[in-house]
């Protein structure tokens, strides 16, 4: 300081006197020994004040303001343990020294307050601050966990959304003919279509955006599964009244909407998945909502994975229940025989992918939905190929499974073996707990 | 000279704290050519725009900090390795908790085995990528979770639970970020490798681009901090409410203390949620330990001020690579009022900012009725628009209150009276401008409990009015010896301050003309880019251009620099042929503003020792104008 600076500084009020009546009052029987500061000049005298500072400690307070305490002159009361009252959650929540001294800088301490407190600096006043707060092991409560994910009216209504629309187009495929009957597929099929991108934009079925954003369109992992899925449910219904078409030398004409054609239709598998849309949902939103729960209590990566695993497993046969007992539902209804294994092992599989691509793994899904699809066509294909010259040999390994499991021994194989290969997966990746970070995180 | 600007959020684009800083760094120091590396915060500053950049910057790089591409790489068995070794060191550095004295030798192993696995990583991502894929994966939580227990990890990072140490994993994926850019090619281009010097704008993730390239390339870094990014992240990981004035050292960017929404200090990019304890304290460790590492690796840190100052000693800076550097004010805004004489009415108090419960108005008004009791008379003239919902309420309530405790008064009985304190907007008819504001009071108080870099103290000072201010933040020492401080919450003091002054023309006239002078030379714009240049022109004397001397055709020529050339020492042998024929134009003389005049030729270096021809690039005049003012006043 120059001198300058000196000389024009204020004169010293005459009356020193105790700043702050409120401070201290309570304090006085509770300490009354120096601190044991963590401070270079903690051995000094008990007085709080330096002596060559008393215009700080000064003056008249005509008004009621949360501060920084003045010590009072006088009573030998413990000034830090004041501050540290004042600013005891600051203390209480800080990790480090210099967490409380941002906080005390936050509240206009500065190093000529902590002067006052008989340390050098703000630094060494925090590291005795962070030294005396109290900490016998109990771990302070842990802040609230983000809330669950709560059921919601407007993905419950739209999973219904598929399934209703569904029924509605086979109604209608049952009641028209002819060009009627086209354009009422037609549009059955469109609104469906449009239904279940609704069901799956939302909801725990939809995918998490991905913290890269809205820049996720161009996410290099982003794999497109939805051409093999609609592949796989148009074999659902067409498949098998072709592939008996085929072996007996058919067939001899489109499909006409009918499941007693020439190339029958098998309405009540896409109907079943359909409708089970819904318990899709509400297992996703089960495995969501339990799987969070676990990550906040368990402690460690291990625990977590064992206790998610039979939490997957336990979902993963709620829905087959539930997709069994619509099955039965669906065939009976519609009048149509239940294919179990066949609509039980896509249902499966979709449902297995889609929860991999929701968590972000989506490499996984649209190889083995490729893979299932692919061997569907195959099996088909060779079928047709072995009507072909001396290509007799081609189409004896699906002849031999039709003889063994008739025409839905195929898809329930292909499907099957997916489901099961996806299922080893989830239990490897949906256990991981980075697969149920909360992605809405501002990290 | 080439310099690399390094920025976090900040200059090219138009939404930018400390762009008004950089950019006229940048117009100031035309001799020299720019490259701007720009980390951007939020999609909606990318979207904003940039500012239109001065010729001298040739180049501007930016990559988004708000978002990271996963490059689609996927490690092979033995990048995941490298990667979970250099992880697991990184984040074993952290669990042994925040960083605890500088200077003993567990800090320095810790702080070495920090960079090392930094520098691991940045290497795993420059050679194979996929970093960020990796820091998202299950192995960077599990790598998080050994280290947190292993045996030497501190209390709180043993209880981390599997939500921390998922949070913990998003946070440093996304503070890792800088490492996965693409500025570090070997090649030359427009990378980092292709400048001379780094200036980082701040602390945190805009150094951590220079600290990689002083790491590949041996480019010296500085790096400037007005505001200490560690004590933001603290501040906001507080989540705080009151703590953005108190961060608020970032104000050489603001114009005024009246300029608006745009001068308020943008929250730090990594906003750090509520967390628990291990959260916080694994976060904190981590900010610790890069701070520390960026201070121990650059050449040279410029605080702001002592505050700054303190807090980089604090995390580890050697006090020998401090230099203050104050932001630097425009005062041709003020030149008029602070030549002209004292026109003001002399029993008028100004008081000038934004009104916010951090500038204790009421203390203010308090000591007001006390002056009154003295001199009565006086009027009170506050100066400011409200920032923010609080800021209305408090503005409100301080009307209230100055209603309440000063009745109207009247000339005569035939008159219409008027309050002795009036709150007025700058920009009005009556006072159309800053400098009329100031001019328009005897004394400009300050009453601030909680305050950064004082601008509006500053700006009184350019006008050359006499100023009281309560003794906070940098106030001391921006004011030094021309104004008198008083305690903060301290209305009796104040009063006998303002009282002292308003009775003495004199005495006003001599601290206003000391307080114009000491301002003049220590806060203009012209002193702070002087600074610069001259840290520029140390740095790169101290640090030779280790590039290949490229022959004729443009070739490298493979052993033109021997290996003599790395030793310290005097280089005697070959000082003839070092010698640069012409001086370069960058070390001629300090900067003149404006003029773009003969730019370095950087483009092909010279002979790349300087060290012989230090005595020709050391820039005496120049750096002396830097580090002189550093702690006067601050006791």
């Amino acid at each position: 300081m120059s001198g300058l600076g000196e000389l024009d500084r204020p004169a010293t009020p005459a009356s020193p006197g105790a700043r702050d009546e409120r401070s201290g009052g309570w304090l006085v029987s509770e300490d009354t020994v120096p601190s044991a500061g963590a401070g270079s000049d903690s051995d000094g005298p008990a007085v709080p004040i330096p002596a060559e500072r008393p215009a700080s400690a000064s003056g008249v307070r005509p008004y009621p303001a949360a501060g920084p305490a003045a010590p009072r002159r006088g009573g030998a009361v413990d000034p830090v343990k004041a501050l540290m009252h004042r600013h005891r959650e600051l203390c209480e929540r800080a990790v480090d020294p210099l967490e409380i001294a941002a906080g005390l800088e936050a509240h206009g301490v500065t190093d000529r307050t902590a002067a006052r407190f008989r340390h050098r600096d703000v630094f060494s006043l925090a590291e005795e601050m962070y030294a005396r707060v109290p900490r016998d092991g109990d771990t302070p409560p842990r802040p609230e966990s983000a809330p669950a994910p709560r059921a919601r009216l407007d993905w419950a209504l739209l999973t219904l959304l598929p399934g209703a629309l569904t029924a509605a187009t086979v109604v209608g495929l049952r009641l028209t003919h002819g060009q009627a009957r086209v354009l009422a597929v037609a549009a059955g099929v469109l609104a469906v279509t449009l239904a279940l991108r609704a069901a799956l934009r939302r909801g725990p079925l939809s995918r998490r955006r991905l913290p890269s954003g809205p820049r996720g369109g161009s996410h290099p992992g982003r794999h497109h599964t939805g051409g093999w899925t609609c592949w796989l449910l148009a074999y659902a219904a067409l498949g098998d009244g072709l592939l008996r078409a085929a072996a007996d030398g058919g067939p001899d004409g489109l499909p006409t909407g009918t499941p007693d054609g020439p190339w029958p239709l098998a309405t009540a598998p896409l109907l079943t998945l359909a409708l089970a849309c819904v318990p899709a949902a509400w297992c996703a939103h089960l495995l969501a909502v339990r799987a969070r729960r676990r990550l906040d209590t368990s402690r460690g990566l291990d625990e977590f994975a064992a206790s998610v695993r039979p939490l997957l497993l336990s979902v993963f046969a709620l829905f087959l229940c539930a997709l069994a007992v619509l099955t039965g539902v669906c065939a009976a209804v519609l009048g149509e025989p239940a294919a179990y294994a066949g609509t039980l092992g896509l249902g499966a599989l979709l449902l297995l992918s889609r929860l991999l691509t929701v968590h972000g793994f989506t490499h996984a899904p649209a190889v083995v939905l490729r893979a299932a699809g692919g061997a569907e066509a195959i099996a088909l294909a060779t079928l047709l190929a072995g009507r072909l010259p001396r290509c007799g040999f081609l189409a004896a390994p699906v002849d031999a499974l039709m003889a063994a499991w008739g025409p839905a021994g195929v898809p329930a194989l292909a499907c099957g073996a997916a489901a099961l290969t996806l299922l080893i997966h989830a239990t490897r990746t949906l256990t991981r707990a980075s697969a149920h970070a909360r992605t809405d995180q501002p990290c | 000279m080439r310099i690399g600007l390094l920025t976090e959020g900040g200059y090219p684009y138009v939404s930018g704290d400390a762009g008004l800083w950089c950019d006229r760094l940048v117009r100031g120091l035309g001799q020299h050519e720019f490259g701007v590396y720009a980390l951007g915060r939020s999609e909606r500053q990318e979207a904003a725009g940039q500012v239109a950049l001065p010729p001298q910057v040739t180049r501007v790089r930016t990559a988004p900090l708000w978002t990271a591409e996963d490059d689609g790489v996927v490690h092979g068995r033995r990048a995941r390795r490298r990667f979970t070794e250099h992880y697991g060191a990184l984040v074993s550095v952290l669990c042994e908790g925040a960083p605890t004295g500088a200077g003993t030798d567990r800090s320095g192993s810790q702080a070495d085995r920090f960079g090392n696995a930094l520098y691991g990583l940045a290497e795993l991502a420059r050679d194979e990528g996929g970093l960020v894929g990796a820091l998202r994966s299950e192995g960077a939580v599990r790598a998080l979770e050994r280290a947190c227990r292993a045996p030497g990890a501190a209390g709180t990072a043993r209880e981390a639970r599997v939500p921390d140490l998922l949070a913990v994993a998003a946070h440093l994926e996304r503070a890792l970020r800088p490492l996965s850019l693409d500025w570090y090619e070997d090649d030359g281009g427009d990378g980092l490798g292709s400048v001379d010097l780094c200036h980082a704008a701040s602390g945190g993730a805009a150094a951590l681009p220079g600290l990689l390239a002083r790491h590949f390339f041996g480019v010296p870094l500085l790096v400037t901090e007005y505001g200490v990014r560690l004590r933001t992240h603290y501040l906001g990981a507080g989540g705080g409410t009151a703590v953005a004035s108190g961060a608020a050292s970032t104000s050489d960017a603001v114009s005024g203390p009246a300029s608006g929404p745009t001068s308020r200090r943008v929250p730090g990019p990594v906003a750090v949620p509520e967390g628990a304890p291990a959260v916080r304290s694994l976060l904190a460790a981590f900010h610790g330990r890069l701070a520390a590492e960026v201070y121990r690796q650059a050449a040279c840190v410029t605080p702001g001020n002592a505050h700054a100052r303190r807090w980089q000693e604090r995390c580890g800076a050697d006090p020998a690579k401090l230099r203050t550097v104050h932001p630097g004010m425009d005062a041709a805004r003020f030149a008029e009022v602070g030549d002209s004489p004292d026109a003001a009415d002399p029993r008028t108090l100004v008081w000038v900012g934004r009104v916010e419960p951090a500038k204790d108005l009421v203390s203010l008004l308090h000591a007001f009725t006390e002056i009154r009791k003295e001199e009565s008379g006086t009027r009170l003239r506050i100066f400011g628009a409200a920032a923010g919902a609080e800021g209305e309420a408090y503005l409100g309530h301080c009307r209230m209150l100055a209603a309440q405790l000063f009745p109207d008064e009247a000339a005569g009985p035939h008159s219409v009276g008027d309050n002795p304190v009036s709150f007025e907007e700058i920009g009005g008819p009556e006072v159309p401008g800053l400098a009329e504001a100031y001019a328009a009071g005897a004394v400009v108080v300050l009453s601030s409990v909680v305050e950064g870099f004082p601008v509006g103290l500053v700006e009184a000072m350019f006008c050359g009015r006499a100023t009281v201010s309560t003794d906070v933040g940098a106030v001391v020492e921006v004011i030094g010896g021309t104004g008198l401080v008083v305690p903060p919450r301290n209305p009796r003091a104040l009063a006998e301050a303002c009282v002292a002054l308003l009775r003495d023309p004199g005495r006003r006239a001599r601290l206003g003309a000391a307080a114009r002078a000491r301002a003049l030379e220590l806060f203009t714009v012209e002193q702070n880019i002087a600074a610069f240049h001259g840290i520029y022109l140390e740095i790169v004397s101290r640090s030779p251009v280790r590039r290949g001397v490229l022959d004729a055709a443009g070739e490298p020529r493979p052993f033109a620099v021997p290996a003599e050339a790395w030793l310290p020492g005097r280089w005697t042998g070959l000082g003839g042929r070092a010698t640069p024929r012409h001086p370069s134009t960058w070390t001629a003389g300090p900067p003149v503003r404006g003029t773009a005049a003969a730019r370095g030729s950087v483009g092909a270096p010279g002979p790349p020792s300087p060290r012989t021809s230090t005595p020709a690039t050391t820039p005496a005049g120049a750096s002396a104008a830097g580090p002189v003012v550093a702690s006067e006043g601050a006791r």
